[in-house]
């Protein structure tokens, strides 16, 4: 039940948000479809990187164990934080991606 | 790459939507907590899980310790082995081994052993304190997730292994929230049982 109300309240708000964006803002309908496509190529490049930094991460950790004689754990890079700073490296791709095609 | 990246992120979505609003998750574990009868054993294990920089131990650690006593309780053992190593000043086991303590656990059978950093160097220490007797039956307590590789490392390290496995997390989450909490705890599991295997520990 919980997840079909967060799903009604996206839902809601999404439908919102168009018509807000079309007579608010001024916004195109047709400008949607290709705004969705680059939500989609963000989503797919800080999946890409999120799953690089995990494994550069797992380097990293078994390097840090041999150079040090220490212990550190593999779990730091399961670390939900990761997935945070992964969007934020795609977001700055895309828009460095972007500015070079102009 | 363009396209690559619009296919991955579709695909990426469609997990998310899947794992978030789903049975599926639950469906993929496919694990059961353990409601059999358990055999009687040398000694009662209990894996480490954390301890916090206060002194407390984390939910789960205190799930397990708990568990590891009622089980000891129950006479299922005249040991109950306690590990955890130290974190931030705080040493998991000797916190545990003071429960134990006010639970009413004789001093006597109680084994701190806060050597352990991995489930690997938990298993080498276990054996130790059994004296290397090959086929010693131990009760292993740890998470649900984790008792399948724990389980392959005891057994491999040389001891006979009934599980006693703790449910840390919900299998029939119904928030979107604990689905995607469970989906991450089985999936940190899948790495790290890969990691297992390649590195040879089982």
């Amino acid at each position: 039940m919980e997840s079909y109300y967060l799903l009604l309240l996206f839902g809601l708000t999404s439908l919102a948000l168009y018509f807000a964006g079309i007579r608010g803002l001024g916004l195109r309908p047709a400008a949607l479809r290709p705004a969705l496509g680059r939500l989609l190529e963000c989503v797919g490049l800080a999946m890409v990187l999120a799953a690089l930094n995990v494994g550069a991460g797992f380097l990293l950790v078994l390097a840090l164990r041999r150079l040090t004689g220490s212990f550190v754990t593999l779990y730091l890079n399961t670390d939900v934080t990761l997935l945070a700073l992964s969007a934020l490296q795609a977001v700055a791709l895309q828009w460095w991606m972007r500015a070079e095609e102009r | 790459m363009r396209a690559a990246a619009r296919a991955v992120g579709a695909a990426g979505l469609a997990a998310f939507a899947l794992l978030a609003f789903t049975p599926l998750v639950a469906a993929l574990h496919g694990g059961r907590s353990h409601g059999g009868v358990l055999p009687r054993a040398a000694a009662i294990v209990v894996l480490g899980s954390g301890v916090m920089p206060e002194g407390e131990l984390t939910d789960t650690s205190l799930r397990r310790t708990l568990h590891g006593i009622r089980l000891f309780r129950q006479g299922l053992a005249p040991r109950i082995i306690l590990l955890g190593p130290e974190y931030h000043g705080a040493v998991e086991a000797e916190v545990r081994g003071r429960y134990a303590v006010d639970l009413g656990v004789p001093t006597d059978a109680i084994v701190v052993e806060p050597g352990g950093r991995s489930t690997r160097d938990e298993a080498r220490l276990v054996f130790a304190r059994l004296d290397r007797r090959r086929g010693a039956a131990i009760l292993l307590v740890t998470g649900l997730h984790h008792m399948p590789r724990a389980r392959r490392v005891f057994e491999r390290e040389g001891m006979v292994v009934a599980a006693a496995p703790v449910l840390e997390d919900s299998l029939l989450p119904d928030r979107p929230q604990a689905r995607l909490a469970l989906a991450r705890a089985v999936a940190q599991e899948a790495i790290a049982r890969a990691y297992y295997r390649l590195a040879g520990a089982f």
